[in-house]
Order: structure tokens, then C-alpha cells, then sequence
């Protein structure tokens, strides 16, 4: 009857008694720690990303060199009868030459004062990788041979760097690679518009290349191992992870061996990946003989590790859908598989899926397994040519090919390695944006 | 003894339903007590009670509902038309379809109101094809008293309609598998008088066809509905007959406290 928040004795409703007071007050400070905690959280968030795109950036422009080069047929075909034999015993080595002199010749056509006369001194502009570019250009058209092609060629990553700012002229006093007077020419050069930045489409579609030559590597092979290792994980972590959360969470009995798999299983989630790792060494390379470094046994370590993390999700979203549903199909003579097939399955799926999807991104992300079974390093250069290839083939993943960058000593390889975060970062928030696209589209309401 | 089970059997219409020393354990706890009972066909029985006292458990006995919980363990014998329905070689999946169940909360699937009906015969093959599904879907609506309300709208998710037309869409759904008898667990506690009386309606009209079974919190709907009551009292059957003797005539002071309030 009586309103007891007023305490003994009367007062007026408008005047905050102290013991009101107190409360209102826990309950603003309260609120201004969740919103200190956020703030602190978004800040952090915004430094992660600023650094992240602040250092990565750099790595999707490249510096390219547009110069017009004689492909002479006096040195790419003696015999000039174009026979594809004696053009491809021509080595990149017959073609350095081709390219100092063009570049000379270029310098000089455009008035530009140098101290170098000799052709060989204008080599450290270009990337080493230009005589393979130029060759493979020949192989392809051998009627262009003898006439002057313009080519677009990457730019040594020094010249690179001078041109991103990485590279002044104090850091290559220390230089072997390049002295201060390149870097003149590269200032002439760029006035000009023969050296300029572009969209690095080599970045995203290449492979990695060696230690001596950043300006070419990229992270399409790579990309393409994590691809087939998720092909891998996919077809086989999502049929074996839901065939097992249903047998657990709706035919299983409950009793003690179930419980005990049942931990285990929230067990193996929580187990370091590194220790996955050195399992598939053992059992998939060491005893079962399978190739080392190939994307299937990756997969295989990766499904390992993402098989708890879909169980764990699958046996949630059916524990989720309520029981009248079930009573429900049961109620109108269903079996227990139909019930669990045509009613709470359907229902699960948004669960299933997210939980699927984000396995599938932790696993996308995983290094140090593919470090103990070798998917890493310098292994890969060239695309596989067929499926099979691709599952066998030695070849590394996006986050262990970023790891390989960020170990090497070229600054220009640390630059590789944020921009290699990037990709992997569009690829987990792609992953994500389609989890929550199929959760919108198959969620129902009951 | 006997000889009086026969001539009680004898004074009933037609026994559809006959449950002999029935115990029903959850774990370690007792929870139906050697209960004894014979319902008949074309009537609507409703068991009463206290929260607590085994009538929903006993309900879920008929259609072997138990068997889902693990810790269930059921003693005795029920039988159907004289066949024992806990017989090891009885499939409890073809027993529901013929015993329908409706739930204390409506619980249509997430899926068209078309669907719902359909589902049931679907998984039974009772239709050759699409007209004859239609025609059932059509029927079962219509003895469900919810055609004329959802006839212009199958496709629309059943969970869409409200929880009266929810109530009687699961009874739609119970009868278009043509089961025998219908087991309804407090089948209006989730609705209000108006669909609670519509409910109640559909019940009287269903007793034409089936054995219908009432586990009901409301004195008044059993005394409204049912031609037989059985009061439930921990855990044992401590009165069963006709509807009217029992609320004007108790034998047994327990059920004369429960029907005038002092328990429960």
C-alpha cells in the first residue's frame, strides 16, 4: 500500500533523499566508465588501423620507368629467322645491355646532365626483374623484334623508396646499390614523367621474388595457397563439425563419456595453434608421407584447428532453437532425424554459418602451424597450373608470406609486409561482412 | 475386482484408451503413481489438478512423449485399441501420428501457414499428390475453425498469426495427420478468453471424431469442455468420472478441497 522508497518519516518528492542520491550518482559513474572503456577501445582501434594504412599504403603504388627500348635484333636473334629455340637461348643476360643503353639513350634524348657515360651506371635505376619483362615480351612477339617498343618497367626499390620518401640522400651515402647522383637523375626523370607511380597491380596478382628484388614480389601466389588451404578446411571442418554437434547435442545420450568428449572438445579450442603444427608435421608429413609445404596439408592442420571452434558454435545455435519446436515435429509423428533435419538444422543455420565463417577466418589468419609444416618462404614463383597442383604444390599463405617479409632485410620488404596486412584485412572483414549477410538472410524469427 | 474392472468397462461407450499401474520416474523422483484409467472414444476427458501433480507427465505418456527425456522411466502398460503401446515393437514415430498432441504454448513452425499443415501428411505420405495435399491442408483448417481466417493468406508464415489463430493452426496440424485421439497439455493457458473460448468450441466439435484428452489449470473449461474428468493429486489418480459428479458430487475430500480452493 504504502510507498516505501520514501523512507520513515515524509518527505517531498521533489527534494532527492541522500540514500536516491547515492544511487543516481553509482549509476552516472557507471555509465562514464563504459563510455571511458569504449573511447579507449575506438582510440586504440584507430591507431591499429592509421598505422596499418599509414605504413601499407605505400605498398599498392609502385614506381615505373616508361622508356622506349630497341630490341636489337643483332643481339636477340643472330640468325633472324625468329626460330622460338634460338630466341629463348637468349638468357636475361643478353638483355641487360639492351636496357642500360636504351635508358642512356632515353637520358641523353632528353638533354638531361649526367656524370654517367657508361650505360651499365644507369642499371641501378631499373629493377633487375626489367630483362626478364622485356624477354618475356620477345618470346611472346617475335615480329617485334628490331623495331622500338615502349615498355613500362618497375623501378629498382631504391628509386622506389627515394620516390615514397623511404630513401634520402643521407641513407644512401651507406648505399652500395645506388649513390646521390642516381638520385639526381631520378629527380630529372620523374620531372619529366618517364618515372612515376602507379597502381601496383603486380602487388596483388604476383608472386614473391628474392631478397634482391622487392619491387616485384607480390601476394598473388600466396593468396592462392590460402585459397586452396581453405578449400581444404571448408570441405571438411563444416561436414565433420556439424555431423558431430548434432550427433552430440541432439542424438547423443548424456552421460559420462559425453561430458567428457564435450570438454575435450571446448579443450581443444583453447589449445596454442603451434601444437597443431608440429601434429601435422608428424602425422601428415612424417607418417603419412604427404608433400611438405602443399596447401592440402596445410588444410588438413587448419581443419584441426577450426573443427572445435565450428563445433563449439554449431552445438550453441542448436541448443538455441527452442524445444516446442522440437516437441512440435515430434508432436505430428516426425523421427528424430527428420525433426532435426527438416525443423532445427534450418533454424541453426545463421549460427552454423557465422560460426563456420569466422573458423574459416581464424584459420585464414593462422601462421605459426604453416611455419612447422614449411609453407613459408621463398618457395613459390610461379601460379599453379592446375587443381591438382594447387592442393600439392609447395607454396605458401598470406599471413606466412607476411611473416617471410617482415623477417628480410630491405626496408622495402617491411613495407610489403604492412601492405600484405592490408589484403589479409580485406579478406577477414569481406569474410565477416558475408557472415553477417547470411545471418540477415537466413535468420527467422519464431 | 475384476469381474468389476469388466463391468466398469462395460458401462463406458467405448474404451479407447486403457492405462493399467502406470509409474512414471524422473531420476529419483516419482512423479505418476500407479495410475489406472480407461478413456473413452468420442469423448473429451480432462485431467486436473495442482501444478506439479503428474497430469501433463501422464499425458505425455500416451504419445510416449517421455521417450525424448533421458531421465524418463515409464512402468505399466497403456493400450490403444488394445494394442500396448510401450510393446517393443512399437515404433513410437507411427504412434504419434496416430496420437495428435497439441502444446501448452502454440508453437506453429517457422514456416508458411500452408507448410505447417502440410508437413505432417508430407512426412506420412498420406497425399498422392499436390491436390490431394491441398484438399487435406484444406480439411484440417477447416476442422481447426481457422479457414476463413487464413484461406486468403497459406503462404504467410504461421507464426505471423495471433496465438489464438496459432492454437488452432497446431490443432489444424494435429488433425491433418488423421490421428485417433488428441492430446491437448493446458492447450489455452497462453490465450485470451476470447480464443480461449473459440479453443473450446473447436474442442466440443472435435469430440465428434476423436478421443480427446484435457490437461487443464481451470476448473471451469474442464467443467465447460469435458464429459469425463480424472483429478490428478501428487502423482495419483484420486478420482475419475463424469464431468458433473465430480464437480457437484466429489467422492474423495481431496477433490472436494481442490474444486472448492483449499488446495492447489
Amino acid at each position: 500500500m504504502t510507498d516505501t522508497t520514501a523512507g520513515p518519516g515524509k518527505s517531498s518528492l521533489s527534494t532527492l533523499d541522500p540514500r536516491t542520491r547515492k544511487r543516481n550518482a553509482a549509476e552516472k559513474r557507471f555509465r562514464a566508465y563504459g563510455i571511458a572503456a569504449i573511447a579507449v577501445s575506438l582510440l586504440f582501434l584507430a591507431i591499429l588501423l592509421g598505422t596499418i594504412i599509414r605504413n601499407g599504403l605505400p605498398a599498392f603504388q609502385q614506381s615505373f620507368i616508361t622508356l622506349p627500348v630497341l630490341l636489337d635484333e643483332a643481339k636477340l636473334d643472330k640468325n633472324g629467322n625468329r626460330d622460338p629455340a634460338d630466341l629463348a637461348k637468349v638468357t636475361t643476360f643478353g638483355y641487360g645491355p639492351l636496357i642500360d643503353k636504351a635508358l642512356q639513350a632515353h637520358v641523353v634524348s632528353l638533354g638531361i646532365d649526367s656524370r654517367f657515360t657508361k650505360p651499365k651506371e644507369f642499371n641501378a635505376l631499373l629493377s633487375s626483374s626489367a630483362a626478364a619483362e622485356i624477354r618475356d615480351y620477345v618470346l611472346a612477339n617475335p615480329d617485334s623484334i628490331g623495331t622500338t617498343v615502349e615498355f613500362n618497367l618497375l623501378a629498382a626499390s631504391r628509386v622506389d623508396g627515394y620516390l615514397k620518401g623511404r630513401v634520402s640522400r643521407d641513407s644512401v651515402a651507406r648505399d652500395k646499390s645506388i649513390d646521390a647522383e642516381h638520385l639526381d637523375l631520378v629527380d630529372a626523370l620523374r620531372d619529366d614523367g618517364t618515372i612515376r607511380k602507379g597502381f601496383n597491380w603486380d602487388f596483388i596478382t604476383g608472386a614473391d621474388a628474392s631478397e634482391s628484388r622487392p619491387e616485384q614480389a607480390g601476394m598473388g601466389v600466396a593468396m592462392l595457397g590460402s585459397f586452396f588451404m581453405m578449400l581444404v578446411v571448408l570441405a571438411l571442418s563444416l561436414p565433420i563439425g556439424v555431423a558431430a554437434s548434432i550427433y552430440l547435442e541432439e542424438f547423443a545420450a548424456k552421460n559420462w563419456l559425453n561430458d567428457l568428449i564435450e570438454v575435450n572438445i571446448s579443450n581443444l579450442a583453447a589449445v596454442p595453434s603451434i601444437v597443431f603444427g608440429i601434429l601435422g608435421l608428424a602425422v601428415f608429413i612424417q607418417f603419412a608421407h604427404l608433400p611438405q609445404s602443399a596447401p592440402l596439408v596445410g588444410g588438413l592442420v587448419l581443419t584441426l584447428m577450426t573443427l572445435p571452434t565450428i563445433i563449439i558454435a554449431t552445438r550453441a545455435s542448436l541448443k538455441a532453437v527452442p524445444p516446442s519446436i522440437r516437441d512440435a515435429a515430434l508432436g505430428v509423428g516426425a523421427s528424430k532425424m527428420q525433426t532435426v533435419f527438416h525443423h532445427v538444422l534450418p533454424l541453426a543455420m545463421p549460427g552454423i554459418l557465422t560460426g563456420t565463417i569466422i573458423g574459416l577466418a581464424q584459420a585464414l589468419g593462422e601462421t605459426a602451424p604453416l611455419l612447422l609444416i614449411g609453407m613459408v618462404g621463398y618457395i613459390a614463383s610461379n601460379y599453379p597450373t592446375s587443381i591438382a597442383e594447387g592442393f600439392l604444390n609447395p607454396n605458401s599463405a598470406m599471413p606466412a608470406q607476411i611473416y617471410e617479409w617482415a623477417k628480410r632485410a630491405d626496408p622495402a620488404y617491411y613495407e610489403r609486409a604492412w601492405g600484405g596486412i592490408i589484403v589479409l584485412l580485406l579478406f577477414l572483414m569481406a569474410m565477416n561482412i558475408i557472415a553477417i549477410l547470411l545471418r540477415r538472410k537466413f535468420e527467422r524469427r519464431w | 475386482m475384476k469381474d468389476m474392472l469388466i463391468e466398469e468397462r462395460a458401462a463406458m461407450e467405448d474404451v479407447k484408451i486403457s492405462a493399467r499401474d502406470v509409474n512414471v520416474w524422473y531420476g529419483d523422483n516419482h512423479a505418476i503413481k500407479d495410475v489406472s484409467v480407461e478413456i473413452a472414444d468420442k469423448t473429451v476427458t480432462a485431467f486436473i489438478g495442482p501444478s506439479g501433480c503428474g497430469k501433463s507427465t501422464f499425458l505425455r505418456c500416451i504419445n510416449r512423449m517421455n521417450d525424448t527425456i533421458d531421465v524418463a522411466r515409464v512402468e505399466g502398460t497403456i493400450t490403444l485399441d488394445g494394442q500396448d503401446i510401450y510393446d517393443p515393437k512399437v515404433d513410437p514415430v507411427q504412434l504419434r501420428a496416430m496420437v495428435g498432441m497439441v502444446f501448452q504454448k502454440p508453437n506453429p513452425f517457422p514456416k508458411s501457414i500452408y507448410d505447417n499443415i502440410a508437413y505432417g501428411p508430407r512426412i506420412h505420405g498420406l497425399a498422392k499428390n499436390k491436390a490431394e495435399l491441398d484438399d487435406i491442408v484444406e480439411n484440417s483448417l477447416r476442422r481447426g475453425a481457422i479457414w476463413n481466417e487464413v484461406k486468403d493468406r497459406l503462404n504467410e508464415p504461421g507464426t505471423g498469426l495471433s496465438g489464438g489463430q496459432q492454437q488452432r493452426l497446431c490443432i489444424a496440424r494435429a488433425i491433418a495427420t488423421e490421428p485417433e485421439v488428441l492430446l491437448m497439455d493446458e492447450p489455452c493457458s497462453a490465450l485470451d478468453p476470447i480464443a480461449t473460448a473459440q479453443v473450446e468450441e473447436l474442442i466440443d466439435e472435435l469430440r465428434a471424431s476423436y478421443s480427446v484428452i484435457i490437461v487443464t489449470h481451470s476448473m471451469q473449461q474442464a467443467a465447460r469442455v469435458s464429459q469425463r474428468t480424472a483429478f490428478f493429486h501428487l502423482g495419483s489418480l484420486v478420482e475419475y468420472g463424469q464431468t458433473d459428479s465430480i464437480f457437484t458430487n466429489p467422492d474423495d475430500p481431496r477433490t472436494e478441497s481442490y474444486i472448492t480452493g483449499r488446495i492447489g
